[in-house]
């Protein structure tokens, strides 16, 4: 998972889908192919989708700017493949609605706007990697040349396999060349990932980033959370069909609070029923967890809102501490927390971070 | 119509051997037992063995043109049909690619039945004939066509091949196809002149006797033709707008 992280892009974007370059200028519109200026790639309003007593989207606005990748994070059942649908016009919002490049979603497609590879979909068989791809081509009014597709997509070495005769792994690979063809301005990802070993999953990701630094805009639904930590500019967490947090990955990941200090305490000081309480109340500590004595004391979870503060404090306060760690909330930390929080509005903020850790070790 | 679509769909029809089994090696096998098996008088004013090469002929393109609907099952099935609706390809465009694919594996399904009757029974018609003779075929295939279509849109995955396989074997049968409808009771005759298959095959007899099918034939074909075409277009409609 390192490696997706070394290559994390480079982009900042301002509050919620606003994204804007180093030196504040709005991104360039990709493609040159009539975007009007300022005009939004993905622009979902107010979108909700029943299944009978199910409420499978509720109530979603989303806007993703040209030339932002956008990674829309969730459990299973949260939506994501709904919104996906919704999006391309698969799927009939019962309210609300859906543009791409502020066209419907059929016109898009049909213009080849938009490149998609749809959440567990397969490949017909009786037909080679190569026919597949010279029949998308006949099937958009413009498209890239075939052996460029094949190169973008690191395919080259497929072409002529038969489709039934592909692994899962080579079968997503095969689908983003699909969705490649027609040069798209937009590309839409369900779960791009899902049958791919570790080493195809990173090829996979390098092949979308260098599509996607042409400044063009992605969207793709996961549930691995480094994925959307490493490729995206931007985090969408759907929960139960709402989005519960829109950001860049730093904010979303400072939703679930700071960072976390892990350390073992001093034998005295653990037997001692109070510290709990005074680790507590100490400044910049938000949550306490103590985990099992071990043989030279016992480990301890902080939550803070100020890990330098804490930490100077509980330096003064024990000096014996040892095994000390600071790490930053991890994306997942964050997930937990906001999709926790979702789950039990009732629960405090501090008991839900604490519940949270819990599930997390 | 897109071109390329729809010859990629007539080269992977060439390429399923199980469709092709049906389409052209089962009713070949049947013709060359069952010409044999009713002796050498004629059936319906025409010789036994030219009554069966017109039945056989008919169901091997039926099995080509029905199969259209098991095909769009299986695109179903693995969302084929979804990814190809995020192109410029539209609705119309992908089923009657699927109905072209299935008619152009009838042709030579009827030429195989055809060359065997020439071949080992000395079936002798001009070329013209032959040609008329499957033009009639094919066309009044279109209820059939139009069948394939509706089951491919309401077939579950689990129950496809139980569904199409029966529906088929009962068209076949009831239309006369494998056993002429000449040793039917009477009733069961009426039973099956209410359906489209009998027709098909009478649409072939009647050329070979120089006359057409006649209204009686042409009024059921066209009823079966309306009826299939509106529930196919609604299951399509309705898998469309589900997703």
């Amino acid at each position: 998972m390192t490696t997706l992280h070394a290559a994390s892009r480079e982009r900042t974007t301002t509050g919620k889908g606003r994204p804007t370059t180093a030196n504040g200028l709005a991104p360039t519109t990709p493609g040159g192919r009539g975007a009007p200026a300022g005009g939004l790639a993905v622009d979902l309003t107010a979108l909700r989708k029943t299944y009978g007593a199910t409420v499978a989207v509720d109530h979603v606005d989303l806007a993703v700017a040209p030339g932002e990748i956008v990674a829309l994070l969730g459990p299973n059942g949260a939506g994501k493949s709904t919104t996906v649908d919704l999006l391309l016009g698969l799927d009939r919002p019962d309210t609300g609605s859906a543009r791409i490049f502020g066209l419907p979603p059929a016109t898009a497609c049909a213009k080849g706007r938009v490149g998609a590879m749809l959440q567990s979909g397969g490949l017909p068989g009786e037909t080679t990697v190569s026919e597949l791809v010279h029949l998308m081509r006949a099937l958009y009014p413009r498209a890239l040349p075939g052996g460029e597709v094949l190169a973008r997509a690191r395919i080259a070495d497929l072409a002529g396999r038969r489709t039934n005769e592909l692994s899962g792994g080579e079968t997503q690979r095969v689908r983003f060349a699909l969705a490649l063809v027609p040069d798209p301005d937009l590309l839409v990802l369900d779960e791009p990932t899902a049958a791919m070993d570790v080493e195809t999953r990173k090829t996979f990701w390098e092949s979308m980033r260098r599509w996607a630094d042409g400044g063009r805009t992605a969207l793709f639904a996961t549930h691995y959370l480094e994925e959307a930590d490493a490729v995206a500019d931007r985090v969408v967490v759907l929960c139960r069909g709402r989005v519960v947090a829109d950001g860049t990955t730093a904010e979303v990941k400072a939703l679930a609070g700071g960072r976390t200090i892990r350390c073992t305490l001093p034998e005295t000081a653990a037997a001692d029923p109070d510290t709990a309480t005074a680790l507590g109340s100490l400044p910049g500590v938000r949550g306490v967890s103590i985990q099992d004595q071990s043989v030279h004391g016992r480990a301890v979870s902080l939550a803070c809102t100020d890990s330098d503060l804490a930490l100077r404090a509980l330096l003064a306060g024990w000096p014996g501490t040892r095994d000390i760690e600071v790490r930053g909330a991890a994306l997942d930390d964050a997930f937990l927390a906001l999709t926790a929080t979702n789950h039990d509005a009732a629960t405090d903020h501090d008991g839900a971070t604490n519940d949270q850790e819990e599930i997390d070790r | 119509m897109n071109s390329t679509y729809v010859r990629s769909e007539i080269r992977r029809s060439f390429r399923t051997p199980r469709y092709l089994i049906f389409a052209f090696g089962m009713p070949l096998l049947m013709f060359l037992v069952f010409s044999r098996a009713y002796g050498h008088g004629t059936l319906g004013g025409i010789s036994v063995p030219t009554y069966v090469m017109v039945s056989m002929a008919t169901f091997g393109a039926m099995s080509a043109v029905f199969g259209t609907g098991g095909r769009i099952a299986m695109e179903r099935v693995v969302g084929w049909n979804r990814q190809l609706r995020l192109t410029a390809l539209s609705g119309r465009g992908y089923v009657s690619g699927k109905a072209v694919a299935g008619f152009a594996v009838a042709v030579p399904s009827l030429a195989i039945v055809f060359a065997a009757g020439a071949v080992f029974h000395h079936v002798d018609l001009s070329a013209g004939r032959w040609a008329v003779l499957a033009a009639s075929i094919l066309l009044a295939l279109l209820p059939i066509a139009a069948l394939g279509v509706w089951i491919g849109y309401v077939a579950k995955s689990d129950n496809l091949q139980a569904v199409s396989g029966g529906i088929y074997s009962l068209l076949a049968l009831f239309g006369g196809l494998w056993i002429p409808v000449q040793s039917f009771p009477i009733w069961l005759v009426d039973v099956c002149k209410a359906l489209p298959v009998y027709w098909v095959a009478e649409a072939g007899r009647e050329v070979l006797q120089g006359h057409w099918l006649g209204w009686e034939g042409v009024g059921v074909l066209a009823a079966w033709t309306v009826v299939l075409g509106v529930l196919a277009a609604r299951a399509y409609r309705r898998s469309t707008a589900r997703g």
